[in-house]
């Protein structure tokens, strides 16, 4: 059946290549977020490793600071745009519409074109490797360090133009969630009723949609000034170099939000199930999300303490970051006070959502020590602040990733996963974590700045950069687990059934892998922790254990269909970008592309009429 | 039935590593836990250096102050870090299921305490906040008692230091680079600028850092106490703390810190003419035919001369602004505090300064470097060095 | 077999919490973000004003009386969209016609506008490169025009629907999400409008360095 702007037939089926590349099934997209940020994970963990191997002695001649500086820049670029957010991605994708009884999201396509955006922009974040241009200014990449006659590769261009592709891919994928939450709950299913990983996905999804235009304009903003002329934050046209600072720490802090609030709303689904008793403090801990997303304005310019602000601006930000750190502690005592008076089973899972909350104490505490301005002005850009990001995204985020994978993996691979090689992939994260970021307060606090691709003999920081580098081994062993144990449980790993767990979501009423159209019949939601009043229902009406929801004749259920329109609009939307590094009139074809592929979406109805 | 208790007896053999489930031995393991933590946190406290460049090392009022508040600030998160953590670990030993458990009283929450546990943190953060602004405030300028305050301006350039002193003393303008004398017990303010991209002036044993960015004038002060120091002239170190291009890692600074009249000396002496052997005097005509359009060597820069030398440097010619070279000799340093003065690093630093430095831009723009070497005869090099190594 | 025909009618009919189209929740959400980027560009304006090292300054250049006319005509679009989406309502197929038609055309004669002044103000010495006026002018003029051509290029595709008998009242929803770009496109004029030329179209050379 041709469309009416396309050549080839809109695609059907679920096997085969063709079929990924045009599905727009929100757990396909999922899993292809999943996989994609986790190969990113590896790639960053790795440009991790260069650097600890250069610094793990001093006076190395290891890596040069060109290579160094390269590789600080895109590990952390990587880890926060192709690693982090991705795979909060994942989980929005793959969770959202089962916890809330829906079938897919409010618009399949839009979501499918979040994924492609996300990959090539990706790729073209990358695309400087292979001329060894990558960018090297740092992953906030302050200005005028950024202009041209500092950095006259085309680097940053990468990085601008990378991020702003996928910045288009983020907002695209925060609008489908955004309604999707608002719009497609099951029946019954009030806002405090709706689990709250899916409260947590729709702050984060708000702050993404009014975040990510600030930092989009800055990116215009710098490769106009590096391109076009302009001279937006050159000091020699009479630009500030700190309006970028502004621009990026209004988008930046935002940004850490949406970092942390995922993995803290998948901590606040593992806590429960594996203390077999809800959460506690629901209303709180919803409200201190919606706080958290709002404060989350008000203290950008704590990252610009040294910048001379002055006393007013260092004292008012100073309040508010203090303030952020009560909603953040209201949720640490919640969720203790959901494991107090359980009856804790310590699945893997449950290791790694307890492990996030110890190691987030320590990365939330040294976050209060940063808020004091003045104690801040000698911890500012040094070791201490990398042992603070790291404990709060890495012990806080990963780990809080880690426990949804262990939790929610089973339902998606329909195995279980090895519990004694989880165990041990935990153990030897948390250890491995501490050993690498604990020495780094020390270090800085001893007077290493960050970003130096080499100190000397004399500086005496050569035994705790020593024991980082150590420690950096530790965790690279511990991902070797990971990818063991999720290569073999996925072949011979134990069947799961529809609910290993004994877990409350709505999730767990469908069987494992969900069948394509996730449920067959859209539930009535009965209040909170919907499945274990279901449950709770059956046992005292006496009957037996409650299976997983009947599977129906798929084409009984009309989903939407497959689309080649996602993949051609994003492959559009990254040369126009692309082409400002090359020639313009790949801008332009670009664009026609993109224009094309939008117009064709636009004729496309959503399914098929031989889908029926 | 519809829930099962902890683990059936098929997933326990399969999937627990611990077949006890931690049940049997569990306070003597949790006990060396404990001592293996404490035995780290402990030595990894020794691991606060008292070295030269550490903030735990302050040898003055604005970095004294800073530190007692961070100290403040840790004992407040060691604090809330043992009660916290404690709790949880707790709460984890605790409430773990034993075999055949219950399922547990179903708790939704508390308000009384959620509001107390809400409440009460906001009024000690706040109060932490408060003392935290009136602290700020303080420090914010040298006491209003000191009845002279030193004013430098500090210039950030890729990758060195540049101090102007408008009245080091006398009525007398200095300009000096990488090395920043100071008397001792006297506040110093400093006006903190750049000229290319931001940097960050840091001596962490004296004050927090500021940053210098371009089209700003920041500014920062600090004070180096004699009841802090041992001998007197001291050093301390400083280094550049904003990431600012290939070689920030190799942007350092010195700031000796001496007796007034010995400061008064120094200041006296600056700018004489030096006495040059003949081997000097040739080396000085190598000199000014070379490398005088971006190096001065007799007396303060002027202002329209730096800045002529920045409008060159962006125009793409061959110049840069560049340390001012007056006194070398009497520095400890070369390169922006990476190496000690002497020939042999002299000589290392002019054959092939991208051997040291990585992309500096002296053999980046100055015409007698090809590919980086330095083209000029090794007699001619020889004279330079005759002559720099006379400068004081 | 089948060609491109109106989208699916479950897709209307589907079951929404809030009673909303998820369509047209969409489009205010993304409104929203919207909001941030013109906010954000003009923020750069606003931090700008008085900052430039050189001229031409906002005097020389600005033209209010010509860019009330434009103004004015983007404003009369807005009233023929609102004509637009009534008359698609009531099923008055030459009215939506005309009407969609008009407010492309408007649209189109506020862009002809835009060039022409650009162009003039290129030729008084204005660039994107001259000074922080002429980056953040154009940046933030330029993509609104953007805006607007897009929105123009959608209302055509639309009129082309109208002419196919396809627009109706079936179909209003998506008129009322164009309507919905298009005010807002038209808000965000009136806004620039009033900060760069009533208010800051007066601005002569450096302002006076403040107290704070």
């Amino acid at each position: 059946m041709a469309t009416l702007t396309g050549v080839l037939a809109r695609p059907s089926g679920y096997t085969g290549v063709w079929s990924w590349i045009t599905t727009v099934d929100h757990k396909r997209i999922g899993i292809l977020y999943g996989f994609t940020a986790f190969a990113m994970l590896l790639i960053a963990g790795l440009e991790a490793g260069v650097m600890r191997s250069q610094l793990a002695t001093a006076d190395s001649e290891l890596i040069g600071p060109g290579v160094f500086n390269q590789m600080f820049t895109m590990h952390a670029t990587a880890m926060v745009f192709n690693v982090i957010m991705p795979l909060s991605a994942s989980f929005f994708n793959l969770i959202v519409p089962l916890a809330i009884g829906a079938r897919d999201v409010a618009f399949p396509r839009l979501n499918a074109l979040s994924y492609w955006l996300f990959l090539f922009g990706t790729l073209l974040l990358h695309a400087g490797f292979l001329q060894n241009q990558a960018p090297d200014a740092g992953w906030f990449s302050y200005a005028s360090l950024t202009e041209k006659p500092y950095s006259a590769n085309a680097g940053l261009d990468f990085w601008a133009l990378g991020l702003l592709v996928l910045g288009t891919s983020s907002v695209a994928a925060a609008l489908n969630f955004t309604v999707t939450i608002i719009n497609m709950r099951a029946p019954g299913m009030g806002l405090m009723r709706m689990p709250l990983f899916i409260w947590m996905t729709l702050i984060t999804s708000i702050l993404l949609i009014l975040a990510f235009p600030v930092i989009t304009v800055g990116l215009i903003e710098l490769t106009m000034d590096r391109n076009f002329g302009t001279h937006f934050f050159m000091p020699q046209g009479g630009g500030d170099p700190l309006l970028w600072q502004h621009l990026f720490w209004v988008f930046g802090h935002p940004e850490v939000y949406i970092l942390i609030l995922p993995p803290m709303g998948v901590v606040s689904e593992v806590l429960p199930a594996f203390s077999r008793k809800p959460l506690f403090g629901y209303p709180f801990m919803v409200f201190s999300g919606i706080v958290i997303g709002i404060m989350s304005w008000a203290v950008w310019s704590h990252h610009m303490f040294t910048t001379g602000l002055g006393p007013v601006a260092n004292s008012v930000f100073t309040i508010t970051t203090m303030l952020i750190a009560v909603p953040t502690g209201v949720k640490i005592f919640n969720w203790i006070g959901t494991m107090w008076g359980g009856a804790i089973e310590f699945k893997t899972s449950m290791l790694f959502a307890v492990g996030f909350i110890a190691l987030f104490i320590i990365g939330g505490l040294s976050g209060v020590s940063h808020a004091v301005a003045p104690a801040d002005s000698q911890q500012q850009d040094t070791y201490y602040i990398v042992a603070h990001i790291h404990y709060v995204l890495f012990g806080g985020s990963l780990f809080g990733i880690f426990a949804g994978i262990y939790y929610w993996g089973p339902k998606f691979t329909g195995k279980m996963f090895g519990e004694g090689l989880g165990k041990l992939h935990f153990w030897l994260m948390f250890i491995g974590m501490n050993v690498t970021f604990f020495p780094m307060h020390f270090v800085g606090m001893n007077g290493m700045p960050r970003r130096v691709y080499t100190y000397s003999a004399e500086s005496g920081f050569q035994l705790l950069n020593s024991l980082s580098s150590l420690g950096y081994i530790i965790l690279f062993f511990a991902f070797v687990v990971f990818i063991i144990n999720f290569l073999r449980s996925s072949k011979n790993g134990a069947e799961a059934g529809n609910d290993p767990w004994d877990a409350p979501g709505l999730e767990w009423s469908i069987s494992s892998p969900p069948p394509a159209y996730n449920f067959a019949k859209i539930p009535q939601v009965l209040g909170r922790d919907h499945f274990w009043i279901v449950k709770e229902l059956a046992r005292e009406a006496g009957q037996g254990p409650v299976q997983a929801e009947a599977h129906v004749d798929e084409r009984t259920i009309h989903m939407p269909s497959p689309s080649y329109w996602p993949i051609i609009i994003a492959f559009g939307v990254t040369w126009i970008a692309g082409g400002i590094l090359t020639h313009y009139a790949l801008s332009f074809i670009g664009g026609l592309i993109a224009f094309v592929g939008v117009v064709g979406w636009g004729n496309e109805p959503a399914s098929a009429q031989s889908d029926h | 039935m519809g829930f099962t208790p902890l683990g059936s007896a098929r997933r326990a053999a399969e999937f627990t590593s611990r077949e006890d489930g931690g049940a049997t031995n569990p306070p003597r393991s949790r006990f060396i836990k404990f001592l293996a933590i404490s035995a780290v946190l402990l030595v990894l406290t020794v691991a606060c250096s008292q070295g030269d460049r550490s903030t735990w090392n302050p040898a003055g009022p604005v970095a004294g102050q800073q530190l007692q508040m961070f100290n403040v600030l840790v004992w407040i998160m060691v604090v809330t870090f043992v009660l916290v953590e404690g709790v949880l670990v707790y709460a984890a030993i605790r409430f773990r299921a034993r075999p055949g458990q219950e399922r547990p009283p179903q708790v939704h929450g508390n308000m009384p305490l959620e509001i107390a546990w809400t409440v009460i943190p906001t009024i000690l953060i706040m109060a932490l906040g408060i003392w935290s602004v009136i602290e700020l405030w303080q420090l914010d300028k040298p006491p209003a008692s000191a009845d002279y305050v030193l004013e430098v301006t500090a210039t950030g350039h890729q990758w060195w230091f540049e101090f102007e002193y408008a009245d080091a003393g006398g009525g007398k303008t200095i300009t000096t680079a990488n090395e920043l004398r100071v008397p001792v017990d006297t506040p110093v303010w400093v006006w903190l600028e750049s000229d290319d991209v931001i940097h960050s002036f840091w001596i962490p044993r004296l004050a927090g850092k500021v940053d210098m960015i371009p089209t700003h004038r920041n500014r920062l002060w600090f004070q180096a106490d004699s009841n802090e120091i041992e001998t007197l002239p001291a050093t301390f170190l400083g280094q550049c703390a904003e990431f600012c291009g290939l070689s920030h890692a190799l942007m350092k600074f010195e700031v000796t810190v001496m007796e007034q009249d010995d400061y008064d000396a120094w200041v006296a002496s600056y700018g004489q003419k030096p006495s040059l052997s003949a081997k000097g005097e040739q080396g000085q005509k190598v000199f000014n035919a070379n490398c005088s359009s971006c190096h001065t060597t007799s007396g303060p820069d002027a202002a329209a001369l730096v800045d002529g030398r920045v409008a060159g440097f962006l125009a793409g010619g061959n110049i840069a602004p560049a340390p001012n070279l007056t006194d070398l000799a009497t520095r400890q340093k070369i390169a922006a505090g990476i190496l000690d003065l002497n020939e042999d690093n002299l000589r290392d630093w002019l054959k092939n300064p991208n051997d040291i430095k990585p992309g500096n831009w002296m053999s980046a723009r100055a015409p007698f470097y090809k590919d980086g070497e330095n083209t000029l005869s090794d007699e001619d090099i020889s004279a330079v060095i005759e002559y720099l190594i006379s400068l004081k | 077999m089948a060609h491109a025909v109106e989208p699916a009618p479950h897709a209307e009919e589907e079951y929404t919490t809030t009673g909303l189209n998820h369509r047209k929740l969409l489009m205010w959400v993304f409104l929203g973000s919207d909001c941030m980027f013109f906010g954000t560009l003009i923020a750069t304006y606003m931090v700008y004003r008085g900052q430039s090292l050189n001229g031409p300054y906002p005097i020389d250049i600005i033209n209010v009386p010509v860019t009330t006319i434009s103004t004015f005509v983007l404003l009369c679009s807005s009233f023929a969209m609102v004509q637009a989406l009534a008359a698609t309502n009531r099923d008055d197929q030459k009215a939506i016609r005309i009407w969609l038609l008009a407010t492309a055309f408007l649209g189109a004669i506020f862009i002809g506008f835009q060039i022409v002044e650009f162009n003039a103000f290129k030729n008084e010495g204005l660039t994107l490169g001259v000074n922080l006026f002429g980056a953040s002018f154009f940046t933030l003029t330029g993509f609104h025009g953007a805006h607007v051509t897009l929105g123009v290029i959608w209302l055509l595709g639309m009129a082309v629907l109208a002419f196919k008998g396809r627009v109706g009242p079936a179909t209003a929803l998506d008129v009322e999400i164009l309507g919905l770009y298009w005010h807002f496109v038209d808000i965000v004029w009136i806004i620039i409008f009033t900060l760069l030329y009533l208010i800051g179209g007066f601005d002569t050379g450096p302002l006076p360095p403040s107290g704070g």
